[in-house]
């Protein structure tokens, strides 16, 4: 669960701190351009340098500084909690003059409050951990450090939050490219899920008994779903297809022929899988509802809240009414832009002391 | 898909989002079976709750027997409230609809319990499940024994059927 997420420099995002330490589901909600998005950006990056992008030109560009202020350095900072145990990871990047890639400036993991590696423009000093020396090494300052310094094995606090990073489901799908078909297993997903027969294929490899819960899910979504199979269509290729069955007869569907909604459906019950598999699992999903039929919004909100009640955390925006109402005050945040030349703000909901009807007032633009 | 209205299913019209956060708090339980329960959206007080209830469920619940709806309202101390909302509840429907409520207004139980209008729902939905009365017999809640009584009889074996 994430403790502290901390943005500066970063598009919208300056001096931003995301408060939701504790909340197993939030809501962002603000109005277009607010910066909702932009928070699923910045966890993209982390991510991107968990999954193994070291490369700084490939995670940020000079134009992602706020107002192109090339001059601050712009700072992620997250800390998390895992099992207890308390991680924190920093990276600041800038750009020294005459150069068009940034750099990093800044980088240091901490396990536990003391540092597991440091960093400082290029040198990289390894922590002394057990019997292992304090060792200190050069590193390119276009590379982020994190990616290649090596962990002593799986239970390392640093794979342990590596795999933790890089798992995280960072969720923005596209229905129409995900047509279930994969040549791979993954345990990451790309956010448009264009992956997801692979996605499928691996969580299954990783907990055949997460079949059970994707089911579980998907027959009270559709109750006339018999089974979901993964055939071989090539030596190395499979492609999803959906068995329906009822009193008249059974009918077998092609993944890529659902609904955009029942894509989404099926996305939902892998996340349900992925959570309880191989999680807990940060959920960041943008627009959830979106796709979705009015009168399943409620009960899709409220499923993906209940599925992190008891581990992980899922973190949603969304302008869907319905939506909206399946959180309370205390889970909503609120992300305010003045103008596009100013940064965003974010509140909790219960600190604006909205009198009255909450969809109302956002309808108005009140909020 | 269409939504099999035939099976067994409660709605809740809570008078205001108050109410609709106790109302997610009750949703968030496991293991409720969160799909029998919709949550409607907020009336807007009490007196547009009973309008719409009129409007628009009478009709519903008519035509779904197993329809149950459950009003969330606010008592704001008015003793009458309980009996003048269920004088606005045709006979043959008194069965399936239920009304609770704080005492006075979902604020005064927020205080009360010192936590927040989800956490009072996700309390007040486990002592449905345990079949005890420990949150719902706080003085702003007790006053809705006899409801829940019947709420138990008729609609915790539809939000909780493993139980």
């Amino acid at each position: 669960m994430i403790r502290r997420l901390y943005v500066n420099n970063f598009r919208c995002l300056q001096n931003f701190d995301l408060p939701i330490a504790g909340k197993p589901s939030v809501l962002l909600i603000g109005r277009n351009g607010a910066g909702k998005s932009t928070v699923g950006a910045a966890l993209e990056i982390l991510q991107k340098i968990a999954r193994g992008t070291n490369r700084v030109g490939e995670l940020v560009k000079p134009k992602d500084c706020t107002r192109n202020r090339t001059d601050v350095p712009m700072r992620f900072e997250i800390e998390i909690e895992l099992e207890k145990r308390i991680y924190g990871y920093t990276v600041a990047f800038e750009l020294h003059e005459g150069f068009r890639e940034m750099r990093v400036l800044e980088e240091k993991l901490l396990f536990e409050g003391k540092p597991i590696f440091t960093r400082e423009l290029a040198q990289v000093t390894l922590s002394r951990q057990g019997k292992v020396t304090e060792a200190k090494f050069l590193i390119d300052w276009h590379l982020v450090a994190l990616p290649i310094v090596q962990q002593q094995s799986p239970k390392d606090p640093l794979f342990l939050f590596k795999q933790w990073l890089a798992q995280m489901l960072l969720l923005r799908p596209i229905p129409k490219l995900i047509s279930g078909n994969s040549d791979q297993e993954t345990l990451q997903p790309n956010p448009e899920v264009s992956d997801f027969g692979s996605w499928f294929a691996g969580l299954l490899a990783f907990a055949p008994a997460a079949y059970s819960r994707i089911d579980e899910y998907l027959k009270q979504v559709m109750p006339d779903l018999k089974d979901i199979k993964n055939p071989l269509v090539g030596a190395d290729s499979r492609s999803l297809t959906v068995d329906f069955s009822t009193d008249q007869g059974t009918l077998t569907l092609p993944f890529a022929d659902l609904s955009d909604g029942e894509k989404c459906f099926m996305i939902c019950a892998l996340v349900f899988a992925a959570n309880r598999a191989n999680g807990p699992v940060l959920c960041f999903w943008d627009e959830p509802d979106n796709y979705l039929s009015l009168d399943e919004v409620g009960h899709f909100t409220t499923a993906l809240r209940r599925a992190f009640e008891l581990g992980g955390q899922f973190v949603a925006t969304s302008h869907n009414p319905e939506t909206i109402n399946r959180f309370s005050d205390e889970n909503t945040l609120v992300l305010q832009r003045n103008s596009h030349l100013e940064p965003t703000t974010v509140r909790p909901l219960s600190d604006l002391q909205i009198k009255g009807d909450l969809v109302g007032a956002i309808v108005r633009g009140e909020l | 898909m269409a939504p099999n209205l035939h099976l067994p299913h409660v709605l809740v019209l809570p008078e205001d989002r108050a109410d609709s956060q106790l109302a997610n708090g009750f949703l968030l339980t496991l293991p409720l079976f969160s799909r029998r329960m919709q949550v409607l959206v907020e009336a807007g007080g009490w007196t547009r709750a009973i309008d719409q209830f009129e409007a628009d469920h009478i009709v519903g619940l008519e035509r779904w027997p197993n329809r149950f709806l459950v009003l969330l309202l606010d008592f704001d101390n008015h003793e009458g409230r309980l009996t003048h909302v269920k004088s606005r509840i045709p006979e043959h429907l008194q069965d399936r609809v239920f009304v609770l409520g704080s005492l006075t207004n979902p604020e005064d139980l927020r205080r009360s319990f010192g936590t927040s209008l989800e956490d009072i729902g996700k309390a007040l939905a486990k002592d449905c499940q345990e079949d005890s009365y420990e949150s719902w017999g706080h003085d702003l809640l007790r006053h809705n024994a006899a409801e829940i009584d019947r709420l138990r009889n008729f609609v915790r074996p539809i939000l909780f059927p493993t139980n």
